[in-house]
């Protein structure tokens, strides 16, 4: 499996590297790097930028410049906060990171349960209920299922109950003062997961009834139901497991899409990570913030592949991985 | 709120603000200020000790008040006004908002202009420290005039460009000399820059020293901490030589949201807010908030207006012009934005509500009148298509108006404008844009025939001469470093908008100012707007004269804000 899985990170290397000179033209086509500058009153400092930065040069050289820097750790400077990029862009990863474990987690474990529910009670009133409520969590926007939320989970306990403080916290990760694993956190964390976890759950549980469905009605559990295996053992053992494979396909590629994906529920609950950075180097069109914001959604979409390829081999005997 | 750099201590507001000429405060709940800014309010006896949040809307990008994040309206509430001394501060004598010498000096500074020259002295207080114990000497005043009149990348050099000398004849002693006369020097130190420990930063890159914030303070409050994206924590400096603060700590949470930053006003996770007057935000407001006091305060430095390109078709006729403004009623545009919380007059000068002592309410003349409107096109030349919108030579009298993204409130003001405008047989269509662009290619190169954007004043200084004088038309002359974006050049403006930047005599700059009030209502120059208030939001457990100061903004005292006894 390491031999797969080093030579898989190899074959990626080429991918991302297409990829970042895509993301490079582009931004460096949308993008003007000097834009804040040229509200300067000082007539020389464009072209000493122009200079320093080697915008004189051609794109490719451009590119190779920039690429030099990300691989020898020199991200650049931020020119909205003056801060150091990677700084940056590792500071706003570790919240996202946060919200994206326990959200995908969770949002895994409930949608399994409600697929495997969904597929083998088919038409049954609780699958329908199900199918129903999936729909309602598709069509639910964050901005306000999340405003609905802290509504009803946190302002309207104070106000009922009398309380000092809300049940839960919506404002960032931590109240301030405060830091670490502890009671306080988890009283911060509850709301932007619960957030996550159900949209999530909403689309991933329809995705793995279907794939659960095709899984019961294959040759192998027929087979296996015929050999007289218990119900529980054909369901779990057999089709769950095998539906799984597509299934954590499609968690893998939205687990990664989600590193750069949670603008609006950071924004809502002020959490400073990697969407609220990409919001504010967006509007303040701060290109040296945003190409290594999108290298580093691209290098976690091919991780979380990997992960999902690397998963496929313990799910299914059938897979060897050479 | 963000702001935009502009010479003369006026701001372009990237979000929103607006002007009143007459005072109106609004009060809520149970009780509220009184806009008075200067200790107004029903003071509420205070413990000593406690610690409360604030909810920031906005987070500064760095801490280098006198490079490009001088224009941070939040980095100024957030950390500069709680630890940099200013040589004057703003407070309300009578109906007024007038600059007073603060505590940092032994009293009020003299000036003489002689010979075409000014020599401005500055006596510092003997008690005035920084955290460290350094003594506040002139040479703190010496490094941030300098640093602005020389330095690169220095956010407005407007007043410090005009120092020939400054001399340091003792320790507490600054003697100022200016090539010219300056009416606005009172800003010298004060609400723009203040004053930056020399002993500190000097001879280092204080941009890289000041990214991340700093340690000293010159004044009540000394930053604990900056964590990037969640809070600035404040906690009282032990030096500070005025008045202490009440509160052990005070920290400021960054909540973008505004919903998100009113339900957590509501649930007590936050103490008090000072949200931009979106719409979401004023229903919040008039729906009322429990255990909340509020303060509506119309009495604002914001100016909220259709700037126009003089340059450029159709507006390059000044008929054409004086047309639109008879073609909206700003009366109905401003009841429908803020009528909820008492805010209904339209502003009538280009001189904001802090400045109504000097302007004229020129524009009142303009109210929606089609007669006017048909009168003044077919004079100019126009007559109606077919579909029944004004046309010349051809070309139809359609504009774009530039408008930056996601704000509802002007979206609102857009949509009531293009109806009102389509019945006086104008189209108008909107262009969403970023405020890199605006500020940084459109409006600079002229590529544009109308934005809507707001001024700030932030110092009760009148001088429109950033805005509106010929030689601040962005050029390659001035190195595209003015901000008359809309390329005004009226005859005669440019002597009476020099007289107000020169006269030290109140009288005559008074009479000056009135002139080019009535100037500029006369040629049009662009459509003054809608009054956006500040507000000001608060849970009833905080205690101690809580009142807005539209220059210094909510938090100018909040050494003496408290939890209630």
């Amino acid at each position: 499996m390491l031999t797969y899985a080093v030579r898989r990170i190899l074959f990626s290397l080429p991918i991302v590297l297409v990829a970042s000179f895509v993301l490079f033209v582009a931004v460096r086509a949308t993008f003007d790097p000097l834009g804040k500058l040229r509200q300067s009153r000082d007539p020389e400092v464009l072209q000493r930028e122009t200079e320093r930065l080697g915008l004189n040069k051609s794109v490719p050289e451009q590119y190779l410049l920039w690429l030099k820097g990300i691989v020898t750790g020199n991200w650049g400077v931020s020119t909205r906060t003056g801060g150091d990029v990677r700084s940056l862009i590792g500071s706003a990863l570790w919240p996202t990171l946060q919200l994206v474990f326990w959200g995908v987690l969770f949002a895994m474990l409930i949608a399994a349960f409600v697929s495997v529910y969904s597929a083998v009670r088919q038409y049954s009133a609780g699958d329908h209920v199900l199918t129903a409520l999936s729909y309602v969590g598709i069509a639910l926007p964050a901005f306000w299922f999340g405003l609905v939320l802290i509504q009803l989970l946190a302002v309207l306990p104070r106000q009922k109950l009398g309380l000092s403080d809300p049940p839960l916290y919506f404002v960032g990760l931590h109240s301030p003062g405060s830091s670490g694993f502890d009671l306080d956190y988890l009283r911060h964390l509850v709301l932007p997961v619960l957030t996550l976890t159900i949209t999530l759950v909403a689309s991933w549980s329809r995705f793995g009834r279907a794939s659960m469905l095709d899984a019961l009605s294959s040759d192998y559990v027929r087979t296996a139901r015929a050999k007289g295996v218990p119900r529980r053992q054909v369901i779990l053992r057999h089709a769950a497991r095998n539906s799984l494979a597509p299934f954590l396909t499609v968690v893998a590629l939205d687990a990664a899409l989600l590193f750069g994906g949670l603008v609006v529920t950071e924004q809502i609950y002020s959490i400073p990570g990697m969407g609220r950075l990409f919001l504010d180097s967006l509007l303040a069109g701060d290109v040296f913030v945003l190409l290594p914001w999108m290298l580093v959604v691209a290098v976690a979409v091919v991780v979380c592949n990997l992960i999902a390829d690397l998963s496929y081999a313990l799910l299914d005997p059938r897979v060897r991985l050479r | 709120m963000s702001r935009h750099p502009r010479r003369v201590r006026r701001t372009l507001a990237l979000v929103a603000s607006a002007a009143l000429l007459a005072l109106v405060t609004a009060c809520s709940n149970s009780s509220a200020g009184t806009g008075g800014g200067n200790g107004g309010g029903d003071p509420v006896a205070v413990r000593q000790g406690g610690a409360i949040v604030i909810g920031a809307e906005a987070e500064p990008d760095c801490a280098d008040w006198l490079g490009t994040c001088a224009g941070s309206i939040w980095g100024s509430y957030t950390m500069k006004e709680a630890t940099v001394p200013v040589a004057f501060v703003v407070r309300k004598d009578g109906d007024h908002w007038v600059p007073k010498a603060s505590d940092l000096l032994a009293g009020e500074p003299t000036t003489q202009a002689t010979g075409g020259t000014q020599t401005i002295t500055y006596k510092i207080n003997p008690a005035a420290v920084w955290s460290d114990g350094t003594p506040i000497s002139a040479e703190d005043f010496k490094y941030t005039a300098l640093q602005v009149r020389d330095g690169k990348d220095i956010f407005d050099k407007t007043g410090y460009d005009k120092i020939a000398s400054i001399a340091t004849p003792d320790p507490k002693t600054v003697v100022l000399s200016l090539k010219e006369p300056y009416a606005g020097w009172q800003q010298l130190f004060s609400s723009g820059y203040g004053v930056l420990p020399a002993h500190l930063l000097a001879g280092k890159n204080r941009g890289a020293l000041l990214k991340d914030g700093y340690t000293w303070s010159g004044g009540p409050w000394l930053i604990e901490s900056w964590k990037r994206g969640t809070s600035v924590t404040l906690v009282p400096n032990p030096k500070y030589w005025g008045a202490k603060p009440k509160l052990d700590k005070v920290t400021f949470q960054f909540i973008a949201d505004t919903a998100a930053a009113f339900q957590a006003l509501k649930s007590g996770q936050v103490d008090a807010l000072y949200p931009t007057p979106q719409l979401d935000a004023l229903s919040q407001i008039a729906a009322g908030i429990p255990n909340t006091k509020s303060e509506v305060d119309a009495q604002t430095g914001n100016l909220e207006a259709i700037w126009l390109n003089n340059a450029r078709f159709p507006f390059d006729s000044q008929a054409v012009r004086q047309a639109l403004a008879y073609s909206i009623d700003r009366k109905a545009v401003v009841n429908r934005l803020f009528g909820s919380i008492g805010v209904k007059q339209p502003a009538q000068s280009f001189f904001t509500p802090i400045l109504d002592t000097y302007g004229d309410a020129a524009f009142g003349e303009y109210e929606l009148d089609l007669d006017k409107v048909e009168s003044l096109m077919t004079g100019d030349g126009w007559t109606k298509n077919g579909s029944g919108i004004w046309a010349k030579g051809g070309k139809p009298a359609a504009f774009a108006v530039e408008t930056l993204a996601g704000n509802k409130r002007r979206d609102l003001t857009l949509q009531i404008l293009q109806a009102q405008l389509a019945k006086a047989g104008f189209t108008m269509t909107v262009h969403n844009t970023t405020p890199a662009d605006l500020f940084g290619k459109t409006a600079p190169n002229g590529d544009f025939q109308a934005g809507l954007y707001t001024l700030i004043d932030t110092f009760p200084d009148p001088t429109l001469s950033a805005s509106f004088a010929s030689s601040s038309i962005p050029s390659e002359a001035n190195g595209f470093s003015g901000i008359n974006f809309g390329r005004v050049n009226i005859a005669g403006l440019d002597p009476v908008l020099a007289e107000m930047d020169r006269e030290l005599d109140p009288a005559k700059r008074i009479e000056a100012s009135k002139k080019a009030d009535q100037l500029l209502a006369d040629a049009v120059p662009a459509v003054p707007m809608d009054a956006l208030p500040n507000v000001l939001l608060w849970s009833t457990k905080l205690g101690g004269p809580i009142a807005i100061n539209p220059s210094e903004g909510p938090f100018w005292n909040l050494n003496e804000w408290g939890l209630a006894k």
